[in-house]
């Protein structure tokens, strides 16, 4: 029976290619509205979290600036970070391996007539242990030349280029913004990440950093690993004491410094990302309800055309059960069939936006399961009252129908 | 059906009426009908237009209900029936054959012969052998998988009578059977309506306004005005 109609409303729906095609397009574009929102949002989630956890998931970071909320004040009215406090930070935590201070500035990089724009850093002798970040020719500073300051630095595959083409930068002296410093070593290319080109950083020592450029003793933000074992919630509740009493927070005022632990921000950006896509995806649902009206209009169409059909099937003893099911089992093969090539859609429009935006293409069965579920279900539900009048329909009438 | 089966007729109008409209609308399309058909009987209703044949036989069809007055088949008020029962009744007991053919346009003649046993719920082999059966029956072995337009006028009735007799029913209506085909092959219709009515006890209803058709029947009832004018059996049948 159930086969019968299904062969039956194939018949019908490729019977008619062109109409059932241009009744679907409603259906075809919200499913393929939503399935490629909710794709490159999990595309862009996935991103984002590869790059924080390529960052280090056992991290705790620490920079100036007010709680954010309605009402705080800007980030920069907070007392900067000092390298004074930095140091007193690291000497009191004893369960963090390793901690780095890191202070940035874009400057111009020169070198004879080439010149790019670079994003300057100083950091501590930590920092590239902490990112894991290989220098793949030269060496990395020492820790003399780390604590005095010295005039070297390491830069990173996209400054290399623009600077000395294919030649090697090793021992050429650069300038950086007013400081002229040697270059000792080339660093792994990182590539880009969302937040960040990272291929055109020049690291210094934060020392030379802080004299010859910045001209203060500022910090930037402070880099904190836990040991393992240890939580990076506990690594930040002991980073917040002990900060409080390093810059003298009085009991009841506010910190005028944040610790983020990196579990914090993945959770808070593949929320914001997840709210977002979903947000996108319901506006997008809503071209699913014009689709299911499309349905239930071709559905009435069908009836009525058919009606004399449905008066010889009364007369030969077919129950009204079994015209509303025919016509339901229509309705919803008709709008699963939609789902499906709006599914093909959206899968392409999404796989097309990941290579665009360089972003992983993530198809989520789930989604794709969900959605062919819920566009059948649209043919049941839309497909419900042309069907249930195609039923009631009186068997005389309908076969004097012409 | 039930233990009065025997001595009940298979079919007993008692002071069936038919009204339509209402007020000054109104409309008498039967007025009062008695009358009684028994098994293995071929009856032909005749009349003019908007005499109440066609009603008749829509309520001796179990497709519709009369307004007042019983409609009792084999001896069960059938007009008591709600819609659900009386399609069930259509099923069991009732083939169609209808001055249009009416077979569902681009499916196969064994597909349309299929139909009635698809509602009754039998499997699909099962369907298949009674259909190709009764499609030889009325002689259109290798036209099984024909559509109705790949089929003549004729051929196409036969179809209708095939899908009518397939489920084996009680009782076989046919609403003008011929009046879509020329004499010749309206009378080879109605041979082979005779023949399911004498071989196989077969009891039919047909409506026609040819005397020549009626002449195949065993008897005649001639409705005028909602009324029956007259009821005879045929001199020289049966």
């Amino acid at each position: 029976m159930l086969q019968q109609s299904v062969r039956l409303a194939l018949l019908s729906i490729t019977r008619n290619k062109l109409r059932s095609f241009l009744t679907l397009l409603g259906i075809i574009i919200g499913v393929a509205a939503v399935i490629a929102m909710l794709t490159i949002g999990s595309g862009v989630r996935e991103k984002m979290h590869a790059d924080i956890t390529a960052l280090g998931s056992n991290q705790v970071f620490v920079s100036a600036g007010y709680r954010f909320e309605p009402g705080s004040p800007p980030r920069d009215a907070a007392r900067p970070l000092a390298s004074e406090d930095y140091r007193m930070l690291a000497r009191r935590l004893v369960d963090v391996q390793a901690t780095a201070a890191v202070a940035r500035k874009s400057l111009r990089a020169i070198f004879g007539p080439n010149s790019t724009q670079v994003s300057a850093v100083g950091v501590t002798q930590d920092y590239l242990r902490i990112r894991n970040w290989k220098v793949t020719r030269g060496r990395a500073p020492t820790r003399a030349e780390m604590e005095s300051g010295a005039g070297v630095c390491l830069i990173a595959p996209a400054v290399s280029k623009a600077l000395f083409g294919s030649d090697s930068p090793l021992s050429a002296r650069i300038r950086i913004g007013q400081m002229t410093c040697t270059v000792i070593g080339l660093l792994a290319a990182k590539g880009g990440s969302l937040f960040t080109d990272e291929d055109n950083t020049v690291v210094l020592p934060l020392e030379a950093y802080q004299t010859r450029i910045a001209g203060n003793r500022h910090v930037e933000s402070i880099v904190l690993t836990a040991r393992p074992g240890i939580m990076t919630a506990r690594i930040k509740r002991e980073a917040e004491a002990a900060f409080r009493q390093i810059r003298r927070i009085a009991p009841g005022q506010d910190d005028d410094f944040q610790a983020e632990d990196m579990t914090e921000i993945i959770k808070f950006t593949t929320d914001t990302i997840s709210t977002f896509t979903a947000l996108l995806g319901a506006i997008a649902g809503i071209s699913l309800l014009v689709g299911g009206i499309g349905i239930m209009n071709i559905t009435l169409v069908s009836v009525t055309e058919r009606t004399r059909e449905i008066g010889i099937r009364m007369a030969i003893g077919a129950r009204q059960g079994n015209i509303l099911s025919q016509f339901l089992v229509e309705a919803s093969i008709l709008s699963l069939i939609g789902g499906l090539l709006g599914i093909g859609l959206g899968l392409a429009i999404a796989w097309g936006a990941t290579l665009l935006i360089g972003i992983p293409f993530v198809p989520s069965i789930f989604a794709i399961l969900c959605l062919s579920g819920v566009s059948m279900m649209i043919g049941v539900v839309f497909g419900f009252f042309p069907a249930l009048h195609g039923a009631r329909l009186d068997p005389i009438e309908a076969l004097r129908h012409e | 059906m039930n233990a009065v089966l025997d001595t009940a007729p298979l079919i007993r109008f008692e002071q069936v009426w038919k009204t339509y409209g209402e007020g000054d609308m109104r409309v008498d399309a039967l007025a009062g009908v008695s009358l009684s058909v028994e098994s293995g009987e071929f009856v032909a209703i005749m009349g003019p237009s908007g005499s109440g044949k066609s009603t008749t036989l829509n309520i001796i069809g179990c497709l519709d209900a009369p307004t007042s007055g019983t409609h009792r088949f084999l001896g069960d008020d059938a007009g008591a029936l709600d819609r659900g029962r009386r399609a069930g009744l259509r099923n069991m007991h009732i083939g169609f054959v209808f001055q249009g053919y009416n077979l569902l346009p681009r499916t196969t003649a064994l597909e349309n012969v299929e139909l009635p046993l698809v509602y009754r719920g039998i499997k699909a082999r099962e369907r298949r052998e009674r259909a190709a059966q009764a499609l030889a029956e009325v002689g259109l072995s290798g036209r099984e998988h024909h559509t109705p337009a790949q089929l003549s006028g004729g051929q196409q009735q036969r179809v209708a009578i095939a899908r009518a007799i397939v489920s084996k029913p009680t009782l076989l209506i046919a609403d003008e059977p011929t009046g879509n085909l020329d004499t010749r092959r309206g009378h080879e219709i109605l041979e082979l309506l005779t023949g399911l009515n004498r071989q196989q006890g077969l009891s039919i209803v047909m409506v026609t306004h040819e005397p020549d058709i009626a002449a195949f029947a065993q008897r005649e009832i001639g409705f005028v005005d909602g009324c029956i004018a007259y009821d005879r059996a045929r001199a020289g049948v049966s």
